[in-house]
Parts: C-alpha cells; structure tokens; sequence
C-alpha cells in the first residue's frame, strides 16, 4: 500500500481516544488494588499473627525492601508503554531488586546447607501463592498496559513480571511461615527471577501489536503492524 | 535522537485534535511528519532501499495509530513521536536480522545461457551427435524407453502399452539408459 494511501485511510473514520492518565498515578491505582487484594488473600489464609511474631528484623527489612521493589517496577512498567518518558525507573526497580536479594542473604545464617534449602518442599505452597495469586494481579496490570506495551514488549512484561512477583512474595511471606531466610532467598528470589524472565520471553506475544487496542483499520494491514502489499 | 525541525507545538494541538476523532487534524499531522520520519530512517538505514525505508514509515506511521492513546497532551509531542520511531527502528533491525539468519546466500553461477560454451552451435551439434550415437548403441529395452519417454515424450502409462512393459520395468530401463548415456557422453568429451 503507498504511504499516502495509508495515511487517507487511517484518517477516514477515526475514532476518539481518551488519552491515559498519568504512569504515576496509574501505578498508584494498580498498587492500592494490588495491596487490598494481597491483604485479603493473606487475611483468608489466616495465618497473619503466627508470622509476624516468629519473624527478627531481618524478616521485615527483607518485606519492606520487596514491597519497594514491587512499587518501582510497577511504576517502571506503566512509564515503559508512554514513549519518550525518562526510563530512569527502570534503573531504581533494577537496583531494588538487588537490593531485595542483599537483604535476604544477609539475613540468612552463614552455616546454611544448600541440601536443606533445595529439599524444602514446603516452599512449593509459597511457589503457589505467587503464581496462582499473582494471576489475578498479572491480569489486570496486563490488561492496563495494553495499549503501549507493543513498544517495548519484554521490558514491559518483565517489570510487571517483578512488580507482581514481589508483591505476591510479601503476600507469601505474610501467609506461612519462613524461619530460614535463605530458603526464601532460593525459593522466593528463585520463582521471581523465573516470572521475569519467562515474562520477558513472552512479552512479544501477551504484547503483540494485533493484540493492541485502538486498531480500526485491521482490515488493510497485517496483524504485526506490517501494511499488507 | 532529535528533530529541531518538527514543529512540537501544533504537531501536539493537531494529534489532540485527533484524539477526539478529529480524522482531518491526524491525516495533516501525518502528512507533516511523514517527510520527517522518512528523512530520520534514511538517516539510520543508510543501506535500506526504497521499499524497505516505506515499509519501516508504514510501520511507524501505524504504531503511532495503534499508541496514539499514550501521548499526553500536556507533554511536548515530538519526543513521544522520535521514542515510536526509535523502537520500531529497532524492530526493523531485528526482524532483519532474523531474516537473514534463515536465508542462504547463493553465490552466482554461471547460468546455462550466460556461458559462451552453452550458446555454441558447433558445440551443440557436436553433442547431439554423440547423443544420437550413444542412444543408438543402447541395448534394445534401454533405446526403446528412453525414445519413447524422453523423445516423443510419452506419459509412463502411455509408454507402458506401446511397449508392451510394465511401468516398474519402464523406471528401471529408463534409469539404466540414463545411467549409460552419462557414462558415455562422458567419455566422448574427454
């Protein structure tokens, strides 16, 4: 198709678009969503007491620096689908999920036996409450950075990936019992690492440009943003 | 990346204009950065022809379709519109490379028409000749199948009833002769 055609045809019959809100303001929202759905989740599981009071200062400087991480990785997510916005965020999400795993391996005893930390299996129930609690999350944040995400698929998908993953962790932490840091170290720290990158991985196809919204004239191009010939 | 060129300005008014449906107010904001993109894209793909540099525009000129809910109006518009072009320009270059892991690069050979040799009538003489020589010393089956599939150019079947054969020993004498004839044209040349 000539580019002057194209541009005739995009014109004919646009619709109007509400632009979106700020990134801050929409990480808020999803954040706020994401706390009040976590607090219930944790709440339901009614093991909220039992965890608080067997865990040292360790156990919560670890919980705020992943709630930190989670923070920054959602706003990084919701400024990579505007483009021309600073990316600085990327920068302080990647260092606070640095900084996350410093503080669980500081927390950890320097004695710790790796054979013990692999074998415990009863992380396999925090392994679920990431994944299968951190569907819902990962949803809604996807259906939200949908329209801008096409741009940068895997950084998009990867800091949603971290931001769910780190919030799910806290939800996991607050629900069930975890004496050894360095087991969480391996098993939470281990589970986020591998949400991101699957999530990166597979950005290109949750995010592809056929999946976008505010697409009206599917009918002469391609699927992939490509002008059919 | 930059562009002191592009008027940021009303290139913003016209693309808020099209954010409420305004289709006039987007086709001018589209003619007036389609010069500017493409000049950009040259810029970059210094070794793009002309198809490829429309193709990458295009991308473009549809990825700010596909986003043009993410500009906001109260941000300057042309660094919105560079960030669209840097990353599709950079999608150009994967999906190029992509391509060219897959395909195989076939050096020219010389073609049978290219070649002095092959448009040489002497030459070609010579080797019907030697080929009508060669089909005559084969054995009576072989000379038979390879006149009957090969120079009147008779379907298997067709040459099945002529001869009286069967199709399996049709494939079989046609292979032999073929595999006769090579060797001998062979030998003549040398």
């Amino acid at each position: 198709m000539n580019t002057n055609d194209l541009i005739e045809d995009l014109g004919r019959g646009l619709e109007p678009v509400t632009p979106l809100r700020p990134a801050g303001r929409r990480a808020a929202a999803w954040s706020i969503g994401a706390a009040v759905y976590l607090g219930l989740l944790v709440v339901g599981m009614s093991a909220v007491n039992t965890r608080a009071g067997g865990a040292g200062a360790g156990f919560w400087v670890s919980q705020i620096a992943a709630v930190v991480m989670g923070l920054l990785a959602t706003r990084a997510a919701f400024v990579s689908v505007v483009p021309g916005l600073p990316q600085r965020s990327r920068v302080w999400a990647v260092v606070a999920a640095v900084l996350w795993l410093g503080t669980l391996v500081a927390a950890s005893p320097r004695d710790f036996d790796w054979t013990t930390v692999l074998a415990a299996s009863h992380e396999w129930v925090c392994v679920g409450f990431i994944l299968v609690g951190g569907a819902p999350l990962m949803g809604v944040l996807a259906v939200m950075l949908r329209r801008g995400a096409p741009l940068n698929p895997a950084t998009t998908a990867a800091f949603a990936a971290l931001a769910v993953g780190a919030l799910a962790n806290v939800g996991a932490c607050m629900s069930l019992q975890h004496a050894n840091n360095a087991i969480t170290f391996a098993w939470h720290g281990g589970i986020v690492l591998a949400l991101v990158g699957v999530a990166a991985l597979t950005g290109h196809f949750v995010f592809a440009w056929s999946a976008a919204p505010s697409r009206s004239i599917g009918e002469n191009h391609a699927g992939d943003g490509t002008p059919r010939r | 990346m930059t562009d002191a060129l592009l008027p940021s300005d009303s290139l913003g008014e016209l693309m808020r204009a099209a954010q409420q449906g305004d289709g006039a107010s987007y086709r001018e904001l589209l003619k007036t950065i389609t010069p500017r993109v493409r000049q950009i894209i040259k810029r970059q793909r210094g070794f793009a022809g002309i198809a490829e540099v429309e193709d990458l525009l295009q991308d473009v000129l549809l990825s700010v379709h596909t986003v043009r809910s993410t500009y906001d109006p109260a941000r300057p518009f042309v660094p919105w519109l560079l960030a669209i072009v840097r990353n599709r320009l950079v999608d150009g270059a994967r999906r190029y490379a992509r391509i060219s892991r897959r395909e195989i690069h076939v050096d020219e050979e010389d073609v049978t028409f290219s070649e002095p040799a092959t448009n040489d009538d002497i030459g070609e003489v010579e080797d019907a000749a030697a080929l009508h020589a060669a089909v005559r010393a084969l054995p009576e089956g072989q000379r038979q199948a390879i006149e009957l599939l090969k120079l009147k150019e008779l379907s298997l079947k067709e040459a099945a009833e002529v001869s009286g054969t069967s199709v399996g020993a049709l494939k079989v004498a046609t292979h032999r002769a073929m595999a006769t004839l090579r060797r001998t044209l062979s030998k003549t040349r040398e």
